[in-house]
């Protein structure tokens, strides 16, 4: 009897806390599901993208996938990649472009990929890249690093 | 398609409005069970704004109590509004599907509700929107005019 004088004390219906954890752990799981295939997702499409060509340049350049409905495009990616300075920016509408896009393996937008200068992709960013990341990457594509080194720095 | 400018602001309010409502719902069941009704009430808000912007209530309340009295500041993006209404609309018929399984198995109904407070707050905090990435995703398959 303590249990069911407990629960009249507190006024508590333990049925009702029960469908609430429950619920929250159905919701976790699927946040952390979700989460856990787009990392999986993420990290295949990069590996299969990953050495992709396209036209050589002079120096490294950047590919950058974008269209008309990306608001982080626009609020984010773009003001990132003006910090790059004379960096050459290749911009690309990923439903105009969509061979090419799908080259890429491009899945979301934002999506940018790092060349270097004769025309392999060494690095692929799935969403927003900061413009330190793309700094750090384009570093890497003028010192001549292969996909290898990458992989293994 | 030409872009318009979309006040960010008011889309934020919005996911702040989906957050507030279903937390209350939420945590106000444990105290107060009829609280639920917060939820089929706020899949009619999303609806009803996604057909008819002028209705969508989080919104006309930014733009008519917020907005002119300065407490929240605009932010005006160079954007298209077709993606945020798609998602919102989305919003609205998972929380449709979650209003439909409150009585008879209220755990799922719970659960769903929780997922599209979750992707509002993620939209909210770091503005990646999951319902755009989908029109996106349609748009390229040709599933939809998406530019």
């Amino acid at each position: 009897m303590p249990d069911l004088l407990s629960a009249r004390q507190t006024g508590i219906d333990s049925r009702v806390v029960n469908t609430q954890l429950w619920a929250l752990a159905a919701a976790g799981t699927v946040v952390l599901a979700a989460a856990g295939l787009e990392a999986y997702r993420a990290a295949r499409a990069r590996r299969l993208a990953a050495g992709t060509t396209s036209a050589p340049a002079a120096e490294p350049y950047i590919l950058y996938f974008t269209g008309d409905n990306c608001t982080v495009c626009r609020t984010h990616q773009e003001p990132a990649l003006a910090k790059l300075g004379s960096v050459r920016v290749d911009k690309v509408d990923a439903v105009a472009e969509r061979e090419l896009a799908d080259r890429f393996h491009v899945y979301t937008l934002p999506t940018t990929v790092v060349m270097t200068a004769d025309g392999r992709a060494l690095h692929v960013n799935y969403g927003y890249a900061p413009a330190n990341k793309l700094d750090r990457q384009l570093a890497e594509a003028r010192s001549g690093l292969t996909l290898e080194q990458t992989a293994t720095a | 398609m030409a872009l318009t400018t979309v006040d960010h602001s008011a889309l934020k309010v919005n996911q702040t409005g989906i957050v507030a409502t279903v937390l209350v719902a939420f945590i106000g069941s444990y105290f107060f069970r009829p609280v639920l009704v917060l939820i089929p009430l706020l899949a009619v808000v999303l609806l009803v704004g996604t057909f008819a912007p002028q209705l969508a209530l989080f919104k006309q309340f930014y733009f008519k109590v917020l907005k002119p009295r300065g407490i929240v500041k605009p932010r005006p993006v160079q954007d298209r509004p077709e993606p945020h209404n798609f998602a919102q609309g989305l919003g609205g018929v998972f929380l449709v599907i979650s209003s439909v399984f409150l009585l008879p198995v209220p755990v799922i109904g719970l659960a769903l509700a929780l997922l599209v407070a979750v992707l509002a707050f993620v939209n909210l905090a770091f503005g990646y929107c999951l319902g755009c990435q989908i029109y996106f995703q349609l748009g390229k398959r040709g599933l939809i005019r998406a530019s």
